[in-house]
C-alpha cells in the first residue's frame, strides 16, 4: 500500500468523527424541587410486632435493637390482649432508661414549629398537614406542662405509626 | 312551626340525648337482666387432652397400664371417689421416698361434684387442642378453624360485649403461653364481632417472666394529668388516621381501662418482688403460676367473664408418669382457684358459677412411648379422644350427675350457650346462628 492510499480512510474517519459529534444541549421542564415524604393515605401496611419494636428502638435510641431484645421484647408485647396497653408500657420503659436521643423540653419550646415538623418526619415520615401543624403549635402553646416525651407517647402510640 | 310541634320534637329530642349513651351495642337499650344466674362465670379449659379412664372414671393405672388393683381418684377436689393405694407416683417427691408418692392433699372441702353439677360423659367435637379451645370459647365446632389465626366464629367475651353491654376489662382470656394460636383466643375474626367486641389477654407466663419485668416492669406510672395531654394528642392524631373497622388491631378499652390495666401489671410486678402473690400449695408447673395469675386479674378486675387456658397433661404424648402428676396437680389449682374466689373476693363469692371442661380426651390405645417407669404413653386422635367431662359449681348449680358412660349428654359446643344463660344472652347468641346448631345451654339438658 503506498502513501496515498494510507491518508485517504485517515482523513475520512476524521472528518466523520468530528461531525458525528454534537455538544449535549441541557434540557430543563421548569420542575421545582421537591422533598418526597410519605403520604398518609398510602400507608395500608401494618407493622409487624418486630418491625415495630425494632422501628421504635431505632427511632429513640438511634441504634438497631439487638436479636436478642427484640426477640425477647416482642413476645413480652404479644403476650398482652390491648396491644395500645403493650406498647404504651412499652415505650414508657424506654422513656424511663438512659441513652435516648430526643430533643430536651427547652429545644421543643424554643422553636416548636420546627419541632412539630421534625417529629411528624420523625415518626409518620411525612409533613405534618397545615391542620395539624396549627394544632399542636396551639396546644403546646397553650399548655406550657407538655413535655416531649408526652408528645412522643402520643406519636408513638398512635394508630398512624404502626402502619406503613 | 307550631307550640305543640315544638314541644313534640324537643321531647323526642331530650329523650333521645338522655337515652342514647344507653344504647348497647347491639341496638338493644338495656342488657337483659331478667334471667341473670350469676354475675360472674370463671371457666376452666382443663388442661392439654385429658381421658376420661383417669379423670372422670378413676381408674388411674388399671386400663390404662394393666396394673390390677390400682384403680382411684387422682382429681379429689374435682370428683368423688377413694384415692388409689397401689403404685401412687402422681403426687409430689420428698426426700427418701419414690418419686411422686406423696399425693397433695385434698383442699375442697366438698368435691365439686359432691356440691355441683356433672356431666360424666360429653362429647367433644375434635380431638385436636386449637379446635377444642375455640369450641369451648365459640360454641361452634369450627372443623374448618386454621391455626396461627383467630377463630373464625366469634368468642363467648365478644357476645357478652356485644348483647350484654359489658366493657373490656369484663372479660378476660388467661393464656399459659404464646404458642400456636392460644393469644388469639380472645376474639374472633368475625365481620359482626370481632376485636372491638374482644376481652382482655394476658399469655400471664410471658407477660410475667423475667424478660415482661425487664421491658415493662421499670414503665412510669404516669398520673391522670400526665396521661392526659397524651391521650388527647393521640385522639386528635387517631382521627386524622381513621381506621377503619376491619383494621382495628387491639381490644377497645377505654382509657380508664388502659390505665387500670397499666397499674396491674405493675403491681404484679412488686408483688412477685415482695413475694405477695397469692399461689396454689404446690405451685411445680407453669399451669400454676398461670393459675395463680389469673386469680390475680379476678381480685383486680372482678370480671364478668374469665377464662383459664392450662395444658400440663398434654406431657402425656411421651411421658403417662408427667401425665398423672400434671392432671393431680390440675385438679389442686383448679381447687384452689374456686376456694380462693371463695375466700378472698367477696364481690365474686356466692355469685360465681364455675365451669370445668377439657377441651379434647386422648386414645384408647396407646403409643410405644414408654417413659421412667416403664409405663406407655397416650396421643389423641381417636373416638376416645370425643370422650370428655363437664362439671359446674356455683351459684344455684343444683347438685346432679346427668349422663353416664352408656349415656352421653352434652357436648362441648354447650359452653358458651351455657354461659349466654347464666348472663341472660341465649336468645341473642342462638339468633346470630354462628354456634353449632346442636347445642344448648346444660340447663336445658339437665
Amino acid at each position: 500500500m503506498n502513501m496515498h492510499n494510507f491518508k485517504l480512510p485517515f482523513i475520512l474517519l476524521i472528518i466523520f468523527t468530528l461531525g458525528g459529534c454534537t455538544k449535549e444541549r441541557n434540557i430543563g421542564f421548569g420542575v421545582d424541587e421537591a422533598h418526597v415524604m410519605e403520604d398518609k393515605s398510602r400507608k395500608t401496611k401494618k407493622k409487624n410486632d418486630a418491625e415495630f419494636v425494632s422501628i421504635l428502638y431505632t427511632n429513640l435510641y438511634q441504634t438497631a435493637i439487638s436479636p436478642n431484645q427484640l426477640y425477647k421484647t416482642q413476645n413480652v408485647v404479644y403476650s398482652i390482649g390491648d396491644q395500645d396497653v403493650a406498647n404504651e408500657m412499652l415505650l414508657s420503659n424506654y422513656f424511663n432508661t438512659s441513652g435516648l436521643t430526643i430533643p430536651t423540653n427547652i429545644e421543643m419550646r424554643k422553636d416548636i414549629e420546627s419541632f412539630i415538623v421534625s417529629t411528624f418526619k420523625r415518626f409518620y415520615l411525612r409533613y405534618p398537614s397545615e391542620g395539624e401543624k396549627a394544632f399542636f403549635t396551639q396546644y403546646l402553646k397553650t399548655n406550657p406542662n407538655v413535655t416531649v416525651e408526652m408528645v412522643y407517647t402520643a406519636f408513638a402510640c398512635s394508630e398512624e405509626y404502626q402502619y406503613y | 312551626m307550631n307550640r305543640k310541634n315544638f314541644i313534640t320534637k324537643s321531647g323526642i329530642a331530650l329523650g333521645g340525648g338522655i337515652l342514647a349513651p344507653y344504647i348497647l351495642p347491639s341496638g338493644r337499650l338495656f342488657a337483659k337482666t331478667g334471667s341473670l344466674k350469676a354475675d360472674h362465670v370463671v371457666l376452666v379449659m382443663f388442661a392439654g387432652g385429658v381421658r376420661q379412664q383417669e379423670s372422670v372414671l378413676g381408674r388411674y393405672l388399671e386400663d390404662s397400664q394393666g396394673v390390677s388393683g390400682a384403680a382411684g381418684n387422682i382429681m379429689p377436689n374435682l370428683f368423688e371417689g377413694n384415692s388409689p393405694t397401689k403404685k401412687i407416683a402422681y403426687g409430689t417427691s420428698v426426700v427418701g421416698k419414690p418419686n411422686g408418692s406423696e399425693p397433695i392433699p385434698k383442699l375442697l372441702t366438698n368435691s365439686m361434684e359432691r356440691s355441683g353439677l356433672l356431666f360424666p360423659e360429653m362429647r367433644a367435637q375434635s380431638a385436636g387442642h386449637y379446635v377444642g379451645l375455640s369450641t369451648l370459647l365459640t360454641g361452634n365446632a369450627g372443623t374448618n378453624q386454621g391455626l396461627k389465626v383467630r377463630p373464625a366464629y366469634p368468642t363467648i367475651f365478644e357476645y357478652l360485649r356485644k348483647h350484654a353491654g359489658y366493657k373490656a376489662t369484663d372479660t378476660w382470656f388467661i393464656g399459659n403461653g404464646i404458642g400456636n394460636s392460644t393469644p388469639l383466643l380472645n376474639s374472633s375474626n368475625h365481620k359482626d364481632y370481632g376485636l372491638a367486641y374482644g376481652g382482655n389477654m394476658f399469655a400471664a407466663p410471658v407477660t410475667f417472666s423475667n424478660s415482661g419485668k425487664e421491658i415493662l416492669g421499670n414503665a412510669k406510672t404516669y398520673s391522670r394529668s400526665d396521661l392526659e395531654p397524651m391521650y388527647f394528642m393521640k385522639n386528635f392524631l387517631d382521627q386524622s388516621f381513621a381506621l377503619t373497622k376491619d383494621q382495628i388491631s387491639s381490644v377497645s378499652n377505654t382509657d380508664e381501662e388502659k390505665s387500670q390495666i397499666k397499674d396491674f401489671i405493675k403491681s404484679v410486678f412488686s408483688k412477685q418482688q415482695s413475694g405477695q402473690l397469692a399461689m396454689p400449695p404446690v405451685t411445680d408447673n407453669g399451669d400454676a403460676l398461670n393459675v395463680m395469675y389469673a386469680a390475680e386479674v379476678l381480685r383486680e378486675f372482678k370480671p364478668k367473664m374469665l377464662a383459664v387456658n392450662i395444658s400440663g397433661v398434654d406431657s402425656c404424648h411421651s411421658n403417662f408418669t408427667g401425665y398423672l402428676q400434671n392432671l393431680h396437680r390440675a385438679d389442686h389449682i383448679t381447687g384452689w382457684l374456686w376456694q380462693y374466689i371463695q375466700n378472698n373476693i367477696p364481690q365474686m363469692s356466692g355469685n360465681t358459677i364455675f365451669i370445668v371442661a377439657p377441651e379434647c380426651g386422648r386414645n384408647l390405645t396407646p403409643n410405644p412411648i414408654l417413659d421412667q417407669n416403664d409405663w406407655v404413653a397416650y396421643d389423641h386422635s381417636d373416638a376416645n379422644a370425643l370422650r370428655v367431662w363437664g362439671l359446674m359449681a356455683g351459684k344455684g348449680v343444683p347438685s346432679l350427675r346427668v349422663g353416664g358412660e352408656s349415656q352421653p349428654v352434652g357436648r362441648l359446643t354447650d359452653i358458651v350457650p351455657t354461659i349466654a344463660d347464666v348472663f341472660g344472652i341465649l336468645d341473642d347468641v342462638k339468633s346470630a346462628g354462628l354456634i353449632d346448631p346442636l347445642a344448648q345451654s346444660l340447663y336445658n339438658r339437665i
